[in-house]
């Protein structure tokens, strides 16, 4: 590692911290986090890039990065894991067809040795539509419960209710900062 | 000028290093200096200059990022570290980033010079976002530029 990337690490902030938000395509990552920005979520358009936000949350910064999922760009993903303290997963709850396809994505991310030791919180997103698959069944069709490698948590949640959505952030810098600010 | 007077520099630097003035810099905060100064000289302005010339026009001024600039990005730290390292290198002999960084190590909780702000600016992503739309906007004529009425002067923090 050079200098920038060492110094970088030396002089984290305290109280700051990195959260990567991955899912598949049209999961609703984009409209979660501005959701939590209280920005208005009527305009959304696919994400092809990235988006970052800075949050203030109970005493803590949060960085958000918050990439796109389409096929062609998960490949990239990988140019994002580095200093991530935790891991959003945000899943469509209203996509049974892919639920398969969200599932080996996920275990292949928790298999990357830069995201060893991230918190994981899954929001079961979309529970406003019909036909939504409830929290219960989506972490048995993800085997959550075979995850031995990370904190995780699964939330029923909703961008457009904003159900969850703050109860499932608390959880997450919670088990963080236990993690990474006591335990130092 | 005398032969005698030619010479005696390299005598006098031998002396000062053997004398150990706990006053002197050591090789820690002579590195520190020399980073400071690297940072404000010329050389390193036009660095940066021929990096953001080269790629202002792939950044738009809207909130989403493109992947490219992640790519961008990072060159741009590796441009600048190794500006750092191969300046270094020639002006302290023996110069080991290793050894800076293992004393960085050691020393963590004293980091607190404007010259670690600056160089950790380098290594924030949005920082270097907004330098490159801000340049772009100067390119496009945008924005009048101030910059040709500033004249930059290093600011000497050694006594």
């Amino acid at each position: 590692m050079g200098l920038l990337t060492i110094l970088k690490k030396l002089k984290q902030k305290e109280k700051e911290m990195r959260i990567l938000m991955l899912g598949l395509d049209n999961a609703g990552k984009t409209t979660i986090v501005k959701r939590l920005m209280g920005e208005p979520i009527d305009t959304i358009s696919p994400t092809l890039g990235f988006n970052i936000k800075t949050m203030d949350h109970k005493g803590y910064k949060l960085n958000v990065w918050d990439v796109g999922g389409q096929k062609s760009l998960r490949t990239y993903w990988k140019n994002y894991f580095e200093s991530t303290d935790g891991l959003i997963w945000v899943v469509d709850s209203a996509d049974r067809r892919r639920l398969e396809d969200c599932k080996e994505e996920m275990h292949k991310l928790l298999q990357e040795e830069r995201l060893e030791g991230a918190t994981l919180l899954i929001f079961a997103n979309k529970q406003d539509l019909p036909g939504a698959v409830t929290a219960e069944d989506i972490a048995q069709i993800l085997d959550l419960e075979s995850i031995k490698t990370h904190h995780w948590k699964i939330y029923k949640a909703s961008a457009i209710t904003a159900e969850n959505l703050l109860e499932g952030i608390n959880w997450i810098v919670e088990d963080i900062s236990k993690r990474v600010f006591y335990n130092d | 000028m005398s032969k005698e007077l030619l010479d005696s520099p390299t005598s006098i630097e031998i002396d000062d290093f053997q004398e150990k003035d706990t006053r002197e810099p050591n090789l820690f905060d002579k590195t520190i200096g020399y980073i400071e100064d690297l940072l404000m000289d010329e050389q390193f302005q036009s660095l940066q200059q021929n990096f953001l010339d080269k790629y202002w026009r792939e950044f738009e001024p809207v909130e989403e990022n493109k992947l490219i600039y992640t790519d961008v990005f990072n060159e741009y730290n590796k441009i600048i570290e190794s500006y750092i390292t191969v300046r270094l290198e020639k002006s302290i002999p023996n110069f080991s980033m290793e050894g800076f960084i293992s004393e960085l190590n050691k020393r963590r909780s004293e980091l607190d010079g404007e010259v670690f702000d600056v160089l950790l600016t380098f290594t924030d992503f949005l920082a270097f976002k907004e330098l490159i739309l801000d340049y772009r906007a100067v390119q496009e004529g945008k924005v009048f530029d101030l910059s040709d009425g500033i004249i930059v002067k290093p600011l000497n923090l050694k006594n």
